[in-house]
Parts: C-alpha cells; structure tokens; sequence
C-alpha cells in the first residue's frame, strides 16, 4: 500500500516529465524547419532538382548559340603603375577573357574578341545576337553585382565593338592590353600620343581617368557547348554547402571556455560561500560585496577593469607581463571573464542553499567534534546539493552568454576567443545574417535543453520531499485521498490514488493541489524559520 | 515504475542529442583544427617557412582581404592569424593595450599617425595602399534624394555614422556635414551635430556596423565608403559626397614595431599592392589601389 502511495503523490512531477518530452521534440523539430527554411536560399524553391544548369560564373543562351565564361565584374580599378609602366587607369582581366564590357557614365561598351565571336557565330551588327548577349550579360552582372549597381537598371545605349581600342569623348578605351606581366583593360586620354605618358597627359587635361568607368565586367565568350555546366544542386546539397560553410569553432570555443571556467566557478563558489558564512557580520557585508559586484556590474565594466588590471596601460599589468603573465587578447583572458561574470551566480546560490541549512544541526556536528571541513564535506555539501547544481547551471549559462566582458578582454579572434555570442554580433554586423541565425537557434536549443535539465533534475531531486514523509503522514494522506476520491466519483469507488488519476475531476485535482500545497507550505514555513533565526544567532 | 523510466528515458535522450550535436559539430571542427589550434592569438614562429601574420586592418577590408590573404597562403605559405577587422581607431587602442601585430592598415591618415606617435609601426614601412570614396547610402527600395549635403538635415528616420574617434568614416562623414554647418568641428571629431540632426545620428561602432543598419532598415541613410556598397546586400549609393568636402580617404599600411617577422609582413603588403592577382580582388570588392 505505502509504495503505491509514496508513487502516486510524485505522479504529477514524473507526468510532467512525461508530457514534456513528445513536446521538446515538437519544439526540436520547428527550430529545425525554421533554421532550414531561413538558411536555404530562396532560389532553392524555385528550381527543382535534377536538371543541368550553367555554373554561377557562367551564363547561356542555346538558342543563339553562344554563352559566357569565367564570368567577373570589378568594381574599381587603378591608376597605379603596373611594375613602372603607366597604363592610364586599369582594370585587371581574368585569364583567358575575351570579352570586356566598360559601364561608362553614358554608354555601355562591348568589346569581343574577333575571332572569339566567329567561333561562336556572333555577330556585332546583328540585332538579335547583341540583345541575346545584353540578357546574358546582365543576368550575370546582377549575380556578381555584390549589392551594387545593375546594369540591367540601366537605359544607357550598347555600343558593341571588335576594335580593340576606341575614342569616346575624352577618354580612350583600350579593351585589352598586354603589360608588365598582366591583361588589363586601361583608360587613357583621347588622343593620346605613342610614348606619352598616360597619367601626365591626363592630369595636364584635368580630366580623372577614373571617371571615365563605373565598373567593368569581362569574361570568355564561347560557343554554347563549352560553357560550364553543373547538375541544378538539390535542396540537400545546397543545405550541406551552407552548413558545411559555417566555421562550428565558436561552439567550441565557448563550451571549452564555460566548462573551464565552470570548474574553476565551482570551486571558488563554494568555498567563497562557505568561508564568508563563518565570519563575523561586517566582514561578511564587506567580502558579500566584492563577491557579488561583477553580477551587478555591466559586464563593460568587468572588462575595463580587467584590461587595467592585465593590459600595458597601467604598473600593475606591465609589472605583471614582465613575470610573463601576458593574457591580453588571448584565450585565458576569455576564461577569466567567464570566470569573473559567472563568480556570483555560483557564490549567491551556493551561499543562500547553506545558510538556509538549520545551523541546529551543524551545531550538533561540531559537539560530535566533526572538523568544519568534514561538516561542510558530508553535511552542507549534500544537503544543499539541489541548490548548489541549480546555481551550477546558471553559472555555466551565465559564461556561455559571456559576451561585453570577453570582448573588451579577450578581443575577436575566431578559433582562439570568439564565442558564440561574439560569433553572432559579428556575423551579423558583417552581413552574414544566415550564420548568425544559425547560431541564434543552436544558443536557443542549448538554452531550452539546459532549463530541460533543470527541471528534470530538480524534479528528481525534490521527490525525497514526498517519498520522506512520516508513516502517520502517509496515512493520513492515503485516507483522505480514497475519502476524497469516493465523495469525488461516486459509484466507481476505485480505491487506489492511481485509479482516480485517470477519471479525477477538476475538483478532485484541486483538493489534490491544495491538500500539497498545505503539506509542503508547512513544511517550508518551519525551515524558512528556523533558517531566519540561525543567520541572526551565526551573525553574531 | 513506468513513471521513473519515462524520466530516465527523456535524461538519455536529452544526454544524446547533446551528444549528437556535438559530433555533427566535431566533423567540420576537424578540418578548421589547424588554424584554431594556433592557440594564443599572437603567436608568430620565427622558424623558417611556418610563419604566421597578424594582420589588424581597417573594417571596410573585412570581405576582400580574407581573399587576398588566401591567395598569399597559396602562394607563399605564409599562415595568417585571425584577422582583426574593427574600426581604424579601436585596432590601434588594441595595439597600444598589448596585442601583437604584424601589418597595420587603417582607413586614415590620422589613425597611422597615432599609431605612429605610439611607436606601434615603422613609419619608414608606412605606405598608401587604397584610396576610397565616401558616399551616402539608402536601402535599395528606398525613395530617398539627395543631391547636396544640405538635404540630408531634411531627410527622414535615422542617419548612420560612424563614431568619429574610432571609425575614420565616421570623421570623414563629420567633416562633410561641417562643410555646409551641419557639424560643428571641421576636424570632424570633436564637435555637436546641428540641432536639425543631433538626435537622430546613430554612432556606429565601425563603417561596417553603418552600412549594417541602413541595409536592415534601422537607419534610412548612411555614410560609408563606395567599397562597402559591395559587402552589404540591399544598399544604394544615393550621393557621392565631393572629395573637397572632406580630407583625402586613403588607407595607409605599416609594418608593426613589434612585428617578429617584419620582413614577411613587409612582403605581405608590397604583395598586396603589386600583385596582378591580388590587384583582381580588391577590383571586385571596389578597393582603387593607391598611385
């Protein structure tokens, strides 16, 4: 009979377990989705799978039978000398280019190799090949535009060419010129005299050759069957590029930094709060303000202090680099920020759990003549245990969330202190906003799994509270259970606390839930007591 | 009974998804290991072919130089550190409170010569190696006009700026706005915004974090250089501000005082400027070298 009892009364705690678990992976399940569904890029819904399609460099058109590859667009050039030789402003080419185009402020010039267009069978002059070469090109020119400008956007008149070199207005294109080492499209004043140099002739004009182009696109253009060509990638491998791009070092950069700095939290934690315990009352105001600061600081603060305290800028941190303490900017200076802002959490919880013990008891050890340190090793240790884990969970959270501190100590630097919270404002900042996303949801997974363990844990952890009651206790609970159960459901008559747990009414659970809350606030209220009056004897 | 396995059951299945998602992670931390083991941060060998740099340069870099590293690890072996890209002023606070660099480049003269006071570089390494424009950005849908510096006291929502002190953008930015009385310094540094426009200038911690806010919508303009259109998707560029409104945008480079392989980092920086390859790179990202 008492087990059954002892087990139906810890029944909602577990049933709460049990509801719990379809429900994380339901919730498991659409973080999944959402991640996917934000990451994936868009384009992956438009297309199926299967299918063959021109590589991200390239473009085609088989109608007219001719396409592009090796596609670039460069934003800007230089009028720099290439290894001592002034070739106006240039813009580098890709290897084997034959096309070129210059977006000038007023047209757009075209340039194809000649024999690059025979072999393709284009034709500059004919109408229908130059507007089958303007959607290629400008297809290609959106995808490599980098948020910038669109030729498509554009209503500027096309002037396509074989000549490798022409006047337009102040300025002479010359597509495609071999020099110092390289290809180069370069801009040089009109007119310009054989052996005169470029940048001379320009600045005595006042004219800026750079002016002269907004940006240059080249590529090689080919017939349609040499253009590059990949298999359309599915959604699943568009998902493993995008997850296979992700740098996974944040994740272990802070779990190293937390659990290391955790180790360290722990211990400090306990002992800080057990040896502030014992001392007198002023002192005790004294050492609980120090200990409990960093919590109430902006982590800011922490770090500044931090830098002060280690960095070049002050005698102490030069006399300590000279004994060649030097963590600056690397990551022992990320687990000491863990360590400082995580501190309090682990020293505040760790101290309200042993001064809510009943000093009564310790009292009674220390006449057995227990030594303090095996007092608080098998007395205060395992009592306050539910506490001390609970506050161990926070501080290890409250380290992975390190984030003002670490970065004014310890810096940015990918692999060595960038943790995830780092990872994730500069992914952002950086317009990386899929992988910050994806480091969003990875921290909320790990959170929800942590506040899981914790209620799991403290779940198991209180069920001492009811299997611990005394024998007349559990009589007594027993018969006002099956008295309730019979006044609740009549004509059943079932007889056990698990029977009526199935058919129970709403009256019934709240007899239940009043009937614990009256045992358990009993219970609470007598400790609570008798712990507010042991502080105020230990005090003195 | 049932009840106690059902607990002990979600325990496990918590234990293995923890365990789960740590062996997904552990396949591609495998591959990265090399340049994350590097441990400490500044942690430049001498010894022979296995040299490792340190880079700090100024935000606006932060997509084209990773590029333009990599093609010199190909090319030479040289390793690089994680690169730091912050504002030109936080990297030189970062040199002066101890961290170890190689190469040094900001995005303003005025920076390299704090630098410089602080015999953090070589001045006799230092060199201009990009010029940039400053522009005003608005988000791609954006209706916004402005075609003087004076529209922009008229224009409506937020307005991103770099904070002078530590983003040069910020300064070049301010010293725009004092051209035309908006801003009250013409160093572009010390002084108030106009009345018209104080409370609703967000100081941007790096150029980058400016063009940031425009593109998400928080801001409605924003002044960043014509490079960071290329980084940032859904920017414009609604009006170029004119080069006599503010000092000359260059971006000079140095080798770092404490720098234990300055000869490679040396190399780094002439690569940067003279390699054809390289020269590719900062094309497509909107970088004009330097004459």
């Amino acid at each position: 009979m008492s087990p059954r009892d002892a087990t139906s009364t810890t029944y909602p705690i577990k049933g709460g377990a049990r509801q719990a678990s379809p429900f994380v992976l339901r919730m498991l399940v659409v973080l999944a989705c959402l991640l996917f569904c934000l990451a994936a890029p868009p384009r992956a819904w438009a297309e199926g799978a299967g299918g063959e399609q021109a590589v991200a460099d390239s473009a085609v058109d088989d109608e007219a039978g001719f396409g592009l590859n090796g596609f670039v667009r460069n934003n800007a050039g230089t009028a720099r000398a290439a290894r001592g030789e002034d070739l106006g402003y240039r813009i580098p080419l890709a290897e084997g280019s034959t096309l070129v185009l210059v977006n000038t402020p007023d047209e757009v010039l075209v340039y194809i190799d000649a024999d690059a267009a025979d072999a393709a069978g284009f034709s500059p002059d004919s109408g229908s090949d130059v507007e089958a070469l303007r959607a290629l090109v400008e297809e290609l020119d959106e995808t490599h535009s980098r948020g910038g400008a669109l030729l498509s956007g554009e209503d500027k008149p096309w002037y396509v060419t074989t000549d490798p070199e022409v006047d337009r207005g102040a300025y002479r294109y010359r597509f495609c010129v071999e020099a110092a080492g390289g290809r180069y499209t370069s801009v040089v004043p009109a007119g310009l005299a054989e052996g005169e140099d470029a940048g001379d002739v320009a600045e005595s004009l006042g004219i800026d050759l750079g002016d002269g182009v907004l940006w240059s696109d080249n590529a090689a253009f080919v017939p349609a069957s040499d253009v590059a060509r990949e298999a359309v990638p599915s959604l699943i491998d568009q998902a493993r590029e995008f997850f296979g791009g992700i740098d996974y070092r944040p994740f272990w950069v802070s779990l190293k930094t937390s659990v290391i700095a955790l180790v360290f939290t722990f211990v400090l934690g306990l002992v800080a709060a057990w040896k502030t315990m014992g001392t007198s009352s002023r002192l005790k105001g004294v050492l609980d303000s120090i200990f409990t600061i960093p919590m109430v600081l902006p982590p800011t603060v922490c770090g500044f202090l931090l830098m002060l305290f280690f960095g070049q800028s002050t005698s102490i941190g030069r006399w300590l680099i000279a004994h060649g303490i030097d963590i600056v900017f690397t990551w022992p200076a990320a687990v000491v920020s863990a360590i400082v802002v995580s501190f309090p959490l682990m020293y505040r919880t760790a101290l309200g759990a042993f001064e809510a013990l009943d000093p009564a008891m310790l009292d009674a050890a220390r006449t057995l003549g227990w030594s303090e340190t095996r007092i608080f090793r098998t007395l205060m240790l395992p009592l306050a245990w539910p506490s001390i884990a609970a506050g161990t969970v926070l501080a290890f959270a409250r380290a992975m969330g390190e984030f003002g501190c670490t970065l004014f100590f310890a810096g940015n630097y990918a692999g060595v202190t960038q943790t995830i919270p780092i990872a994730i404002y500069f992914q952002w900042m950086g317009g990386s906003s899929a992988v910050a996303l994806f480091w969003v949801v990875v921290v909320i997974v790990f959170s929800f799994l942590v506040i899981l363990f914790i209620n799991l844990y403290t779940g198991h952890s209180q069920a001492y509270r009811h299997r611990g009651l005394t024998r007349a206790e559990r009589k007594q609970l027993a018969a006002g259970t099956r008295r309730r159960g019979a006044d609740g459901a009549p004509g059943e008559g079932a007889p056990s606390g698990d029977g009526l747990e199935e058919q129970g009414g709403d009256a019934l659970v709240i007899d239940r839930e009043a009937l614990r809350e009256l045992l358990l606030g009993d219970a609470g209220a007598g400790s609570g007591g008798s712990a507010g009056d042991g502080s105020s004897k230990g005090g003195r | 009974m049932t009840d106690q396995m059902v607990s002990r059951r979600t325990f496990v299945g918590a234990g293995a998804a923890l365990a789960a998602a740590g062996a997904l992670a552990g396949c591609n931390n495998d591959a990265q290991a090399p340049a994350g083991s590097a441990g400490s941060a500044p942690a430049a060998s001498t010894d022979g072919d296995a040299v490792e740099l340190q880079v700090f340069a100024a935000n606006s870099l932060e997509k084209a130089m990773p590029e333009v590293q990599a093609l010199y690890t190909e090319q030479t072996g040289t390793t690089f550190a994680d690169t730091q890209f912050r504002g030109s002023g936080d990297l030189v606070e970062q040199m002066t409170a101890g961290a170890q660099v190689d190469v040094l480049i900001t995005a303003s003269a005025g920076t390299m010569d704090d630098a410089e006071e602080g015999e953090l570089v070589d001045p006799d390494t230092r060199v201009d190696m990009f010029v940039n424009d400053l522009v005003i950005v608005a988000a791609t849908d954006s209706d916004i006009q402005i075609n003087s510096l004076e529209d922009v006291a008229a224009v409506e929502g937020q307005i991103a700026i770099g904070e002078p002190g530590a983003v040069p953008a910020g300064k070049y930015a301010n010293q725009s706005l004092a051209s035309v009385g908006l801003y009250s310094d013409e160093s572009g540094e010390n002084g108030t915004y106009d009345a018209s426009i104080a409370d609703r200038v967000n100081a941007a911690q790096s150029v980058g974090n400016a063009a940031q806010y425009v593109s998400t919508g928080e801001c409605s303009i924003g002044f960043v250089y014509t490079s960071d259109v290329y980084r940032y998707d859904g920017l414009k560029v609604v009006y170029t501000v004119p080069a006599e409104a503010h000092s000359a945008i260059v971006y000079p480079g140095a080798v770092a005082s404490t720098s234990e392989n300055p000869d490679v980092a040396q190399d780094f920086i002439t690569f940067c400027m003279e390699n054809s390859d390289a020269l590719a790179i900062w094309s497509q990202y909107g970088f004009e070298l330097s004459e």
